[in-house]
């Protein structure tokens, strides 16, 4: 049976048989990936550049016309849709914010050898692999005020953390910290065992403080990685969309990734709703940009 | 200003002993040389001494201080790796007043000293480079600068030139020895090279299998080794070790090597100072040099034939067949030919080594 597989696998036999040059084999790989890439990624992005410019209602058999940047326009000036990009903002900041510290946090107690470390790190892990509906669904049930454990703990009685509008966006963000602090665990975990042993013996030697090598070896050579961390979670959370669908309903969390689905889904307003898809886009990709020029300079260091 | 003793130092990895009982004191000022091959317990002693290593018995003393409890931090000892262990995002600079910021000086006084630093060691040009932009003797240079920036009271160097190619080797070497004579610092140093310890060395501390063998001025463990061991490992080219037998012939002791027909003559007090050991138990050792061969026959020269001949520039190493065993005879260059002449040796008593081989101890003869 090996033997057979084996050889099928020399080159000698069939692919040189079917006279396929190396060429051949490659194209076969790339070929599918790239027309699929085409297929489902490159022309709907390109299309729905086209959709912005138009009044477009994919639920409706009417003819559209060519409105120029008038969806833009309206939807730069109203003054809803900026109210929830504040909401998105604020709710990056938090989550990304809470992640990268408990994420870093949690990455500094483990590095370090105790019994059992693969298997506390494999556990720490799991929210990271859990669906995000899932996992909206169980929170919804630790944050529900008649009987959620969290209520019980905080003896807040009936107040509902998720059912307020001043708290919502906040339980939403305390949601995925807790979900996607691991991520940044991960990475920082890479980022700190690739530190040399030596670097901290030198520094212990040089009569360093444990904070002094912390902020002066640790950090500044774990940085790019938590700068890759960082864009990776900035952009994500920019683009939530299940986690706090799920969890509340409240208008003070209506990322812009909610609004962005009411205004297509809902609404059908495919015009509009493309148009608002690619302001989100130019965002998302003027902040990695910026993060990613600092990524460099901290790379150049 | 600084002494540096240990004393009944023990050292395990699991069930590995590292070090086993070590004594040893450091005086002032002295370059103390750690030799040995690897795995023998030279770097662990040496990271022990640093705080970088705990140890399991016996106590480490600076300045009759115990610090064996205490951290490296607060030994107030520098280190200069093999690794060099430059921090890898900071300038040349701020490598060198690492140290001094850690301590949190004064921005001029920083300046001051690491400058003054970087002149002694000729990197001043450098300072504003990144470690990854410098040739490795720069980079030991830098390291070097590191440790001497804050005047620590001792120095510890584990193999710090053990990275760099045979040339910049004997560079730097010259250059270790020049600053410890202009700064004089207590300083241990780790090296499996023989070569390095020699020329650096006050004393020479040579461990085998987390045992210390001997300790001496280089002098006295090259002319005369305590035991096997440092006998072989020091000196190159290596000393001949036989199994010798030692007979009384006429008026003078005849060492037989080996299995050889006949013996070297020796002077007839060598029986008297082997005391007993004359036959079965014994090694001869040799050095080379100690092999006097010329061409023609003379009282006191046994014929011998040569086997191969190491030409090495400025001596030779001859191959000589006695019995079944080789003696290596160190002449001058070209002296002879190639394998299978003629020529006639003997040993020079003075030279000569005799060991105890089941012991491996130097009988301490001296002819």
């Amino acid at each position: 049976m090996v033997v057979s597989v084996l050889n099928t696998l020399d080159p000698q036999s069939r692919a040189a048989a079917r006279g396929w040059s190396d060429l051949t084999i490659r194209n076969i790989f790339i070929i599918p990936t790239v027309l699929f890439l085409i297929v489902f990624n490159i022309f709907p992005l390109i299309y729905s550049l086209g959709y912005s410019f138009t009044d477009f209602a994919a639920n409706r058999n009417v003819p559209w016309s060519f409105v120029g940047l008038q969806n833009y326009r309206d939807l730069l000036a109203d003054q809803r849709i900026w109210t929830n990009f504040v909401i998105t903002a604020k709710y990056v900041i938090v989550s990304v914010g809470g992640q990268m510290i408990i994420g870093f946090g949690i990455a500094l107690l483990l590095n370090r050898d105790f019994p059992f470390k693969g298997v506390v790190t494999t556990l720490l892990l799991l929210p990271m692999m859990l669906s995000a509906a899932v996992v909206g669904l169980f929170w919804q049930l630790l944050y529900s005020p008649s009987w959620g454990p969290i209520n019980y703990i905080l003896g807040l009685r009936n107040f509902g953390l998720l059912s307020d509008a001043d708290t919502a966006l906040y339980a939403v963000a305390i949601t995925d910290i807790w979900m996607w602090s691991p991520f940044v665990m991960l990475l920082s975990l890479a980022g700190l065992s690739a530190v040399p042993k030596h670097l901290y013996e030198a520094a212990a030697i040089d009569r360093a403080s444990s904070w002094y090598t912390f902020t002066r070896i640790t950090l500044p050579l774990v940085a790019p990685i938590l700068m890759i961390a960082l864009i990776f979670r900035t952009m994500e959370a920019f683009k939530t969309f299940d986690l706090a669908y799920v969890l509340s309903v409240q208008p003070t969390t209506e990322l812009i990734a909610i609004k962005l689905y009411r205004l297509a889904f809902q609404q059908w307003d495919t015009g509009r709703s493309s148009a608002l898809a690619y302001i989100v886009l130019i965002m998302v990709l003027a902040i990695t940009n910026i993060y990613v020029k600092y990524l460099n300079k901290v790379k150049e260091r | 200003m600084t002494q540096i003793e240990l004393r009944g130092v023990q050292k395990f990895f699991g069930a590995v002993q590292v070090i086993k009982d070590l004594n040893l004191k450091i005086s002032d000022n002295e370059f103390i040389v750690l030799l040995g091959q690897s795995g023998c317990g030279k770097t662990t002693t040496l990271r022990a001494i640093a705080g970088l290593e705990t140890i399991d018995e016996g106590d480490i003393l600076i300045d009759g201080k115990q610090v064996q409890h205490l951290k490296a931090a607060d030994r107030d000892i520098a280190m200069v790796f093999q690794s060099f262990s430059l921090y890898p995002h900071m300038s040349v600079y701020e490598n060198i007043a690492f140290p001094l910021r850690a301590m949190r000086k004064s921005k001029s006084e920083i300046d001051q000293e690491v400058r003054s630093v970087a002149k002694t060691l000729q990197i001043s040009d450098l300072l504003a480079k990144k470690p990854s932009a410098l040739s490795g003797g720069d980079m030991q240079r830098v390291a070097i600068g590191r440790a001497l920036v804050r005047r620590p009271k001792a120095m510890l160097m584990d193999e710090p030139i053990g990275a760099l190619d045979a040339k910049l080797r004997e560079e730097m070497r010259a250059e270790i020895k020049r600053l410890h004579i202009k700064q004089g610092s207590t300083t241990i140093y780790v090296t499996h090279d023989q070569i390095e310890a020699m020329s650096l060395a006050d004393r020479i501390v040579i461990m085998h299998e987390g045992v210390l063998q001997q300790v001496g001025t280089p002098d006295e463990v090259y002319s005369r080794p305590a035991n096997l061991f440092v006998a072989q490992f020091v000196g190159s080219p290596v000393m001949n070790v036989a199994d010798a037998a030692v007979a009384e012939k006429a008026s003078v002791a005849s060492v037989i090597v080996g299995d050889a027909p006949t013996g070297f003559e020796f002077p007839r007090t060598l029986l008297s100072k082997l005391n007993g050991h004359a036959s079965g138990s014994l090694a001869l050792g040799i050095r080379p040099e100690g092999v006097l061969i010329r061409r023609d026959a003379a009282d006191g020269f046994m014929a011998v034939e040569t086997q191969i001949v190491e030409p090495l520039g400025s001596f030779d190493i001859v191959d000589l067949k006695v019995g079944s065993n080789m003696l290596r005879a160190r002449t001058k260059s070209g002296f002879v030919a190639g394998p299978g002449e003629k020529v006639f040796a003997r040993i020079d008593p003075t030279q000569a080594h005799f060991f105890d081989k089941a012991s491996g101890k130097s009988l301490e003869v001296r002819l």
